[in-house]
């Protein structure tokens, strides 16, 4: 199975280095996870000199894993579809995508970021059961516990709410 | 008159019972004049009554959101794909500073829209974008910001107040925000329109869908302000205060 790490438009590097550790890569491999593809973005991590002098993408073995390794695509759609795992930063905009394509998904929020505001949108939305959230040093325990037929459908798109808030605004009755 | 009457006074007579009489004038005038200022602050201010609806339903409305860049962006195009384009037109999509992402965005609803578009009237594809400069620039010094700031709610005001270029002559009908920043320099726009009585758009703020147990910044600033305030988690709600909620809108 593959999984598809994505840490978004900037950079992770606790992320990043996590899922290169030898516990990380145990974890996955045990779970029958033993091809990965990382989008690092500008994070920086053991590996990353492998990207320094403008080579597109690095593959290697390791711990049982095959690995797969870029900074950045226009986008990651792709990629996502032919995950059977996703594990990302806890941003909004990844997370719906993600969810909305019925993936399993596992999120680690940035605590680095202002007022650790990811925490709050992956807490909630775990509470409702739609994806496990975890940290850089929780990771390979979330990933060995982890059960994708757990999950909660997301709901889809529902449109017709916020057009009935502005129709009605608007006097379209 | 009172302020000449005291300077009149003051001239004929400088002693000191007679400045405190013209400091008494200038004063009252002084008073006037921000009691006059609130009153009209007060007016302009949204209330909780159901507002006047002089539109019959079967006319357009134009539509103006602002494409706050990242995922501001992409939640407010998801907002805007589910309206009907036959009842909104046309659309200003207002873009900060040099967010081309954000136009090629909306640029690409706009074709999707058009391409599945059952409507024959061409005004119903009519849309443009507006390019307003960023109140502050990430990493810009807190020194500058003011005056960036302040540029930037002069070019908002200067759009939203003398835009004639709408067959109904105002701006738009109505403004939908959901963050950040250069919102703020747009709200203080259409209020100062406002309090010009001129004809201004009605605001709906849509806090971000990743905002559950406490308000941006932004949605702190203009709760009170914009004529809906919506969340989309109900904690945000639970200190009482003005606000609805109707279930995730993305």
């Amino acid at each position: 199975m593959l999984a598809f790490i994505t840490v978004g438009s900037t950079r992770f590097d606790g992320l990043i280095k996590s899922v290169f550790s030898p516990s990380v890569l145990a974890s996955l491999s045990n779970k029958g996870y033993t091809n990965i593809v990382v989008q690092c973005g500008n994070s920086d991590f053991p590996y990353v000199h492998l990207l320094a002098h403008g080579e597109e993408s690095f593959q290697l073995e390791k711990d049982g894993v095959t690995i797969e390794c870029w900074k950045f695509k226009p986008s990651l759609q792709t990629n996502c579809e032919r995950a059977d795992l996703v594990i990302s930063h806890a941003g909004s905009g990844t997370i719906v995508d993600v969810l909305r394509m019925d993936k399993p998904l596992i999120v680690v929020p940035n605590p680095t970021l202002a007022d650790n505001h990811q925490q709050e949108l992956a807490t909630a939305l775990e509470k409702l059961g739609h994806l496990r959230s975890s940290t850089t040093s929780q990771l390979a325990n979330t990933i060995q516990e982890f059960d994708a037929s757990s999950l909660t459908k997301f709901p889809p798109f529902d449109g017709s709410r916020f057009r009935k808030l502005l129709d009605e605004e608007m006097g379209f009755f | 008159m009172l302020v000449s009457q005291a300077l009149i006074l003051y001239r004929s007579d400088p002693s000191r019972d007679s400045l405190s009489i013209a400091m008494f004038y200038i004063i009252i005038c002084a008073v006037l004049l921000v009691a006059t200022v609130c009153i009209r602050v007060y007016c302009i201010l949204p209330k909780p009554i159901v507002p006047e609806r002089p539109k019959k339903s079967a006319e357009n409305r134009t539509l103006a959101v602002f494409l706050g860049s990242g995922g501001h962006t992409s939640e407010m195009l998801a907002l805007v794909s589910s309206l009907d384009f036959d009842r909104y037109f046309p659309r200003i999509y207002i873009i900060s500073g040099d967010d081309t992402l954000s136009e090629r965005k909306a640029a690409a609803l706009e074709a999707t829209k058009a391409a599945s578009s059952h409507s024959t009237s061409k005004n119903s594809d009519a849309y443009t974008f507006l390019v307003i400069p960023r109140a502050r620039k990430v990493h810009q010094s807190l020194l500058t910001t003011p005056f960036t700031a302040l540029l930037s709610v002069i070019e908002s005001f200067y759009h939203v107040a003398l835009a004639s270029s709408h067959q109904k002559g105002q701006f738009a009908d109505v403004l939908v925000l959901n963050g950040p920043g250069t919102c703020l320099t747009l709200c203080l726009a259409v209020y100062l329109n406002k309090f010009f009585g001129l004809a201004s758009p009605k605001m709906v703020y849509i806090e971000s869908f990743a905002r559950v147990q406490t308000l941006s910044l932004s949605g702190k600033l203009l709760r009170f302000l914009v004529d809906r305030f919506v969340v989309q988690w109900p904690q945000l709600l639970q200190d009482g205060k003005r606000g609805e909620y109707h279930g995730w809108l993305i």
